[in-house]
């Protein structure tokens, strides 16, 4: 069995996603009422059997910090086993880290102290769920130096993907940044390959790849820089999410926007979500509060505290107010009279009386005074909140309204 | 006149690099340690550094990170009598690894290789 350790970078700025992302990284915000978007990643190296993991964090990781130290204690130290985050230590330069390779320049230290065989480089950034083994036993078995995750998309899409050009055996020839005009799958002129933000390396030639990287004058990214300069000189493959697709489903969500982000949450109140929260053998892991069971509330006319197709997490009280399509987090309250329409209310979010919400995310904390109205005159909306192209209104967290 | 900064903590072999290196017409700068090299790299602005590994204050491994965070093209030469050091993945982004001795043909072939490269590379 092969030594792997796995590095998450968790520093995402996500600034598409803002405000969501005002006082957090995007790794840290909340998705499908209860999780983070970091724990889909996490869970899945817990179930591939990689328990040591480092989440090197940067850009407004206090919110991350304290959910990996609450949520994720659950690994054993006396095995050798860890979760843990790495602020940018500055160990080896006195600069914030320069790009996301540099990140990992910063911390071979970190690498030294563990002597793995592999390194799995996971972006923190993405929602699908993923058997690592597999593509572990890809990487060996075509000794490959470095292995890249894919994933089939349409070709109109490239703008929007690292895309991968591969020939017949699945060697990679050619890696391009959001290309105009993408290189297509062999045999399938409509389908590019785009990465996942999922890698497997052999240890010895990320350090060196690493190293010289360092030494030159780069950008320091991933993508731009190690990737093409590893398929010039390396053995580089890509392995087909579909081979460890937990889901089955090819579910991969990037949840870069805030309309992309809506759309994720609202699959999850369809009938058959694309994403299954309900695999018992794959459960995703996340910090919970201990709060009551959600409940409903009042059975009077007009005055009926019912929810459908919702998400109702622990603590949430409907209390004769209406929720429909909607997601819930925990200790959310929707009042008398009040109606939520396909939204998302995070944490603690509090629906005064008659309030009506429709396509509305409320982030943490935020009380809706009685009779207001989000998402009914967008304009009216957009002086205070920010909306969207496709008409999403977003509250920031601890909003005073 | 090319400016070399060797960081060597035995003052007997400090003053005999000091000497040869002179000889061949280089300027030379010294350090004592990590610490006094990354102060020399920043104030004497050196073409090339001779680093020791193991010395006090701060050491060689230290030093070769810090420095290359800062110059990242400094060409860097390990000189060092110290064999576990390939251990230590920092030491692979040195340009070149001499083993520590009083005659110092060898290291004087790769200084002039390591400039002679960097000129080009201009």
């Amino acid at each position: 069995m092969m030594k792997a350790l796995a590095m998450v970078l968790a520093g995402g700025r996500g600034e598409r996603l803002y405000p969501l992302t005002r006082d957090r990284a995007k790794p840290a915000v909340p998705f499908g009422a209860i999780y983070r978007i970091i724990d889909f990643t996490l869970s899945n190296c817990i179930h591939s059997e990689i328990r040591r993991i480092y989440a090197l964090t940067q850009y407004k990781s206090t919110s991350l910090h304290r959910h990996i130290q609450f949520g994720w204690n659950i690994l054993s130290a006396s095995l050798g086993e860890f979760i843990e985050a790495i602020p940018a230590q500055q160990r080896i330069d006195e600069h914030w880290y320069q790009g996301t390779a540099d990140a990992f320049f910063q911390n071979i230290y970190t690498i030294q102290q563990e002597r793995p065989d592999l390194i799995l480089i996971l972006s923190g950034d993405h929602i699908y769920k993923m058997d690592y083994r597999k593509m572990i036993d890809f990487h060996v078995e075509k000794e490959a130096d470095l292995t890249v995750g894919a994933i089939r998309m349409e070709k109109r899409h490239s703008r929007e993907f690292g895309v991968i050009q591969v020939d017949e055996g699945d060697q990679v020839i050619g890696f391009e940044e959001k290309p105009e005009e993408p290189k297509t799958i062999p045999g399938d002129p409509e389908g590019i390959l785009a990465s996942m933000g999922v890698y497997v390396f052999s240890t010895e030639i990320l350090v060196r790849r690493l190293i010289e990287d360092a030494r030159s004058d780069s950008t320091h990214d991933f993508g731009k820089d190690i990737i093409p300069a590893m398929i010039k000189k390396d053995r580089v493959f890509a392995f087909d999410f579909r081979k460890g697709d937990r889901g089955g489903m090819g579910y991969w969500r990037d949840v870069g926007t805030i309309d992309a982000y809506f759309g994720a949450n609202m699959d999850l109140v369809s009938v058959t979500p694309q994403l299954n929260l309900y695999d018992p053998q794959w459960p995703i892991f996340t910090y919970q509060s201990s709060d009551p069971p959600a409940k409903t509330v009042l059975e009077e006319e007009g005055r009926m505290g019912t929810a459908i197709n919702s998400i109702l997490s622990n603590g949430c009280i409907i209390s004769g107010g209406s929720v429909k399509r909607s997601v819930l987090s925990p200790r959310v309250v929707v009042h008398s009279y009040a109606e939520v329409e396909d939204s998302i209310l995070l944490e603690g979010v509090d629906i005064g009386r008659r309030a009506k919400i429709r396509r509305t995310i409320i982030d943490k904390d935020v009380q809706i005074p009685p009779e207001m109205r989000i998402g009914y005159d967008l304009d009216e909306d957009a002086k205070r909140f920010t909306v969207t192209g496709s008409g999403i209104v977003v509250v920031p967290k601890g909003m005073r309204l | 006149m090319k400016k070399i900064l060797v960081v060597e903590d035995e003052e007997g072999l400090r003053l005999l690099y000091d000497e040869e290196l002179k000889a061949e017409g280089y300027e030379v700068l010294t350090a004592r340690n990590g610490r006094e090299a990354i102060q020399q790299l920043e104030e004497g602005k050196p073409d090339l550094i001779v680093l020791d590994i193991v010395m006090p204050v701060m050491d060689g491994m230290e030093a070769l990170g810090r420095i290359v965070g800062k110059e990242r093209k400094i060409p860097i030469i390990l000189n060092t009598s110290y064999p576990g050091y390939r251990e230590d993945f920092m030491s692979w982004a040195a340009d070149a690894y001499v083993t520590k001795s009083a005659d110092l043909t060898e290291l004087k072939e790769k200084i002039r290789e390591l400039l002679e490269k960097k000129g080009k590379n201009r």
